[in-house]
């Protein structure tokens, strides 16, 4: 059986794949912000222009032809990376942002507090996601900020739980309690101890984050949750989809399959950035 | 198990509270705007507008709208859409089993193959098999649940034309008897249920390959295999039955999960379920029956937790005494 | 002659070692022969990292197929690199193990009960109420009640486990039962209660028994098999090999052990042990070994028989350094023409990296012994054999170069070392006699010496007289001196008696240190059995010119056999005053 026979190996090959897919990772996620930044440039007209007639097929002058309202796919493909990119990353601050306040302060401080922190954080664990989402997008209106906000809002629990598990352990550790002997305070040990146990996770929850929000971002665009204003991506497959007979034409190909592809590979990256920094803080993990 | 049924009620009425708090705490009160004649959302319709009255309260004080509110979940009567003109309890009857139809046969068929497939790529570690398996996991539990409907329903649905494209069932159909029937109900199921079995997959698959390599790797494994049992017996009776622990502790999570997916899958397909529902809702600002969904599928999903719990405690005998029967 | 149950010849077991270092290979056994016949028991120990449990892996097949290499031959049939279902049958049918660490072993979802009747239902084919029954009886012999039988793994203590792991190795009666590691992290009594039930398992068994638990394996096992860096230093009968070890390693393996009969402070091995990736060239042990010789650094050596025993050493195990056959010595006294003999005869052996002393009290002939050894004396008949070499025989260089490797240190410091010259001159002399290295090396060799021996090398002590140190002081500057040719014996009379308690200690102590880490062996002459209870590896004892007694000094200060050792044990200074009040 080779499957049993691996136990009595010491081999692990961990370390050379692990490298993979951070460079993997990094790299198509370093390009999607490159294009975003560049987004000026890279585009050949403004998205919100209508710089040609409706629904055109791919051409030179639209290499991915226009929307029904005549504005060019491609640019709308590449200014969109800007909303995913700010969404994403400004959602991934404010969950881990939320996230680390509350777990550090349960973590450490222990006792009533933490229970009753901990009580907010299996509550909201409970919640269903998407239903509560619409409910507070319904309620609280679409805008970008707001689609920050409220994806920040329903995935700090998670990552509050994990940070808060980190901080006792550390707490707990010898080294601290001598710290404490030597007569060094609560500021002391959270800055010098503390802090840079956490250091790691804090990275590993951002980028684990930040591919949850962009996931988010883009589905409420589709159900027409999020900001009308702002070509995101996912708002492009909704007007996409709102065409009636889209798909009995193949004019999803250019329309409809981009903004997807870019989507997907976009939260690819991220989670392969987060899968290999994961490997790197546990170097024990078996896979 | 108690605590945990006492934790669940508990959990079930803060969605109850929150339910009801949330509308009347946000900024620009929605709901008077649907009895302001000045406001975009005004209710045009004085019946409409009228049951809405009654079911808010808006007049009353707090208190007893919250117990106006909590008397009506208990009781079925959960207002009245502002759309569709119907109580929204009905609505909610209607449109529930379909959900459940899909989520539970997608749930079902993701564990299924997930177990298994998760069991052969384990026990084959380090294959051909087992990192083609676990790439394309990732890459189908990463696409967006709507991006994969898309592809599926462009190509087996538009290009091929073998599945409908769109719907429960064929509209205004007529039945020959009750096989007809399932039998359409069957070929509108088979896309979105495909869509959201493969985005559900590619988690389940790869949770049970690295708990079961995780476990492979155990002392008792090695005492097992050393005792001479049969390899079929390493497999099934020890590793894998170590290995549904952890999976079902995350049914619960990975049922929260079906539900996302059921959301945007419905509206993709225009399946007559629960997230078609809230989805229109939101379309229309038909505040009752938002609320309505959000507290339906809550309770769902808590249950699935409570369920999931309760399981976990039967199959971990180290649980089962600290739960206490 | 049959061929014995298991037989083992030259099993290797390499592992592919890939994090870090593509390529290098970890050689946990490499070359390991042994035999066990039906119903014997073998205990084989060693350190972590020997390679122990590698062997006991392999014996049921468990490695990787491809690294294992050699032969095992369970009643005639070849098992290495058996196919996995060929394996099947014959794993816990003929050969069983309960593994280290039993908290594991078990199944957490499966009770106990269920878990020793699976084999039973496996290979024997019994019905579930028939195993279940199997399994009552089993529990009941290794001393578990049917409750630990419902219970789950989480439920039950660690020896309750590593004694349900037994009865789950036993279930299907093997040939050959191999236990790892059972007393470990257990609390003296269960590890009591588990040995009383290890010897009675195996009666019923051949019993192999690996363990780093020397005490354990003596008690358990009939022969003892040592391993050392994945091969084997030495393999005899338990009791033998363990009160007298004859390979170095086990020796200070030995020394090492913390036990109620040993009163000695604990030492360790010196050096470290190997890396399993990149063995030492030659014998692997030594590097650390204090009588290595050059063909030890270049061949490895084979297992061979020596005196009942099997050692793998060039030189064939311990080296004695010094023997000495029927020595005689008589003064005579002034004037009335009567003689005085001081030793009748007296025969010993000190053998190497070992602290001998000699025990008696003044006029028992004890300092006389001390001299003719060393030379100081000549002796009225008898041999002193140093080395191999009669001292008699050797003359001129020989004799010079000999004088080299034995070095004394006489009781009264004042008494040996001249008030005219410096400290630098005193410690020097030996190297500016025997004409060693240049003035400069000789120099350098002064200043490590005094470090050696905890005293300053500034220029302004260097300079300093006899008469301007204190006793300690100068003893450490003796001591220095006996040093400072690198000698392979130092024969110390009383070379503490003259100083303080405070002083007595750290002088003693430092001579143990040295001796432990240069290797050298050491014959400490004193009348102070208390004092010499915490350095020496055995003990003399010295009577009017004849040793009476001579053995490992746990035993002689335990269990005297004379009565005279017997006398003066009770005269020892001892601090429990309530024991002299009548």
């Amino acid at each position: 059986m080779s499957a049993l026979s691996h136990q009595t190996e010491r081999a692990d090959r961990r370390a050379s794949s692990l490298g993979l897919e951070i460079t993997l990772g990094t790299a198509i996620f370093g390009l999607f912000v490159l294009i975003a930044l560049a987004a000026p440039l890279l585009a050949p007209y403004d998205p919100h222009a209508f710089s040609g007639r409706p629904l055109e097929r791919p051409s030179v002058a639209h290499l991915l032809g226009t929307n029904d309202a005549g504005q060019d796919i491609l640019s709308e493909l590449i200014y969109g990376a800007r909303i995913s990119l700010a969404v994403g990353l400004g959602a991934a601050l404010g969950t881990v942002a939320l996230g680390l306040l509350v777990g550090a302060v349960a973590g450490y401080a222990g006792g009533l507090l933490d229970t009753l922190l901990m009580r907010v954080v299996d509550v909201m664990l409970a919640l269903p996601r998407l239903p509560l989402l619409i409910l507070l997008a319904a309620f609280l209106g679409s805008g970008l900020v707001q689609t920050m906000g409220i994806i920040s809002l329903l995935f700090w629990p998670a990552t509050a739980r994990v940070i808060r598990a980190q901080v006792q352990t550390v707490r707990q550790r010898g080294y601290v309690k001598m710290a404490r002997n030597f007569g060094g305070g609560s500021g002391y040990v959270l800055r010098r101890h503390i802090l840079p146990a956490i250091v790691p996770l804090i990275a590993f929850g951002l980028v684990a984050a930040a591919g949850r929000a962009v996931a988010m971002e883009a589905g409420l665009a589709f159900l027409g949750l999020g900001d009308p204003t702002a070509k995101s991506w996912g708002l492009m497959m909704r007007f996409a989809l709102n065409l009636p007979g889209l798909l009995l034409t193949d004019r999803w190909l250019w329309w409809l399959l981009p903004p997807g592809l870019c989507i997907t590979l976009l939260i690819l990256a991220l989670t392969y950035l987060g899968i290999g920094l994961e490997g790197r803080l546990h170097p024990g993990l078996k896979r | 198990m108690r605590t945990r049924v006492v934790a669940y009620l508990v959990t079930l009425w803060i969605v109850l509270s929150l339910n009801f708090l949330l509308p009347r705490l946000l900024p620009g009160e929605p709901l008077s705007a649907l009895l302001d004649p000045e406001s975009s959302d005004y209710v045009f319709s004085a019946e409409v507008r009228a049951a809405l009255e009654a079911y808010y309260g808006l007049d009353r004080p707090l208190p007893a709208q919250y117990f106006a509110y909590l008397k009506g979940a208990v009781t079925g009567d959960l207002g009245r859409s502002i759309r569709l003109n119907q109580p929204v309890a009905k609505l909610l009857a209607a449109h529930l089993p379909w959900t459940l139809l899909l989520t539970g046969t997608a749930l079902g068929l993701a564990s299924l193959s997930g177990l298994l497939g998760g069991a052969e790529a384990a026990w084959k570690r380090g294959s051909l098999a087992d990192r083609l398996l676990t790439v394309t996991s990732v890459v189908a539990g990463n696409a967006p649940v709507y991006f994969v409907g898309m592809m599926l329903l462009i190509f087996l649905g538009a290009k091929l034309g073998w599945l409908p494209l769109a719907g429960g069932r064929t509209p205004f159909a007529h039945y020959d008897g009750p096989l007809a029937a399932v039998a359409d109900v069957g070929r509108h199921l088979i896309l979105p249920t495909l869509t959201l079995t493969l985005s559900l997959l590619g988690i389940q698959f790869l949770l049970v390959r690295n708990n079961l390599v995780s476990i492979l790797g155990e002392e008792f494994m090695l005492v097992a295999r050393a005792k001479g049992l049969r390899p079929a017996r390493l497999k099934w009776n020890h590793a894998l039955r170590n290995a549904l622990l952890p999976f079902v502790a995350h049914l619960a999570a990975h049922a929260g999960l079906a539900i996302t997916g059921a959301v945007f899958i419905e509206t993709l397909f225009q399946y007559p379920g629960m997230g078609r529902l809230i989805f229109e809702a939101v379309g229309a600002r038909d505040y009752p029956v938002i609320q309505g969904v959000f507290l339906v599928v809550s309770a769902a999903v808590l249950t699935a937790n409570l369920l999931a719990d309760w399981l976990n405690g039967r199959l971990d005998p180290r649980l089962a005494e600290e739960v206490g029967r | 002659m049959n061929e014995p149950l298991l037989c083992v010849r030259d099993l290797r077991v390499y592992f592919a070692q890939c994090a870090g270092r593509d390529g290098a290979v970890v050689r946990a056994v490499d070359g390991v022969s042994f035999d066990l016949a039906v119903g014997e028991s073998l205990a084989i120990v060693g350190e972590t990292g020997s390679g122990k449990t590698t062997i006991g892996r392999a014996l049921l097949g468990l490695h990787p197929p491809g690294n294992t290499r050699g032969s095992i031959r369970l009643a005639g049939r070849e098992l290495v690199n058996l196919p996995e279902e060929a394996w099947r049958p014959l794993r816990w049918r003929r050969i069983a193990m309960a593994v280290q660490g039993a908290g594991s072993a078990f199944d957490p979802v499966y009770r106990i009960g269920e878990q020793i009747a699976e084999p039973l239902r496996e290979h024997l084919g019994l019905s579930r109420a028939e195993a279940a029954d199997r399994a009552a009886v089993l529990a009941r012999r290794v001393g578990l009640e049917p409750r630990h039988l419902r219970a789950y793994p989480h439920q039950l203590s660690g020896g309750e486990k590593q004694r349900a792991m037994l009865a789950m190795a036993l279930s299907c009666e093997p040939e050959v039962l191999i236990v790892d590691e059972p007393t470990s992290g257990q609390d003296v009594l269960s590890r009591a209660r588990l040995i009383e039930l290890l010897r009675r398992v195996r009666q019923e068994t051949a019993l192999i028994l690996i363990s780093h638990d020397l005490a354990a394996a003596a008690q358990v096992a009939e022969r003892v098999a040592v391993l050392y860096a994945g091969k084997l230093a030495e393999v005899g009968a338990a009791q033998e090999v363990l009160e007298q070890p004859r390979h170095p390693y086990t020796w200070g393996l030995m020394n090492a052990y913390p036990n109620m009969t040993t009163a000695r402070d604990l030492r360790g091995i010196r050096g470290r042990a190997p890396d399993p990736t990149d063995p030492p060239p030659g014998c692997r042990f030594q590097p650390r070994c204090t009588q290595a010789v050059e063909l030890c650094r270049q061949a490895e050596p084979p297992l061979v028989e020596v005196e009942g025993r099997l050692i793998a050493c060039h030189l064939g195990g311990l080296q004695t350094l010094l023997q000495a056959h029927d020595l005689r010595k008589a003064f005579s006294t002034n004037g009335n023409g009567g003689v005085v003999t001081a030793v009748r005869s007296a025969s010993l052996e000190v053998y190497e990296g070992e602290v001998v002393a000699l025990v008696g009290e003044t006029g028992s002939g004890k300092t006389t012994l001390g001299r003719l050894l060393v030379g100081l004396l000549e002796t009225d008949g008898g041999r002193v054999v140093f080395e191999g070499q009669d001292l008699a025989d050797v003359t001129g260089r020989a004799r010079n170069a000999l004088r080299r490797r034995i070095q004394f240190i006489a009781q009264d410091p004042f008494d040996v070392v001249s008030p005219r010259l410096t400290v630098a001159e005193i410690v020097r002399e030996p190297l500016d006699v025997q004409r060693v290295g240049t003035a400069a090396e000789r120099d350098e060799k002064v200043r490590e010496v005094l470090r050696a021996v905890g005293l300053p090398t500034e220029a302004a002590f260097l300079g300093r007289h006899a008469h301007e140190l204190s006793g300690g002081q100068l003893q450490r500057v003796a001591i220095a001196r006996a040093l400072v040719l690198e000698p392979k014996l130092i024969v110390a009379d009383e070379p503490v008696s003259m100083l303080d308690a405070s002083e007595q200690a750290k002088v003693i102590n430092l001579l143990k240190e040295i001796q432990n880490e240069r290797g050298m062996g050491l014959l400490l002459v004193s009348h102070d059995l208390a004092l010499v209870r915490k350095v020496a590896d055995r003990i003399l004892v010295m009577r009017q010119g004849e040793i009476v007694e001579g053995g490992p000094a746990n035993r002689v200060v335990t269990r005297p056999e004379h009565t005279y050792t017997h006398a003066l044990l009770q005269a020892a200074p001892a601090l429990d005053w309530a024991a002299d009040r009548p």
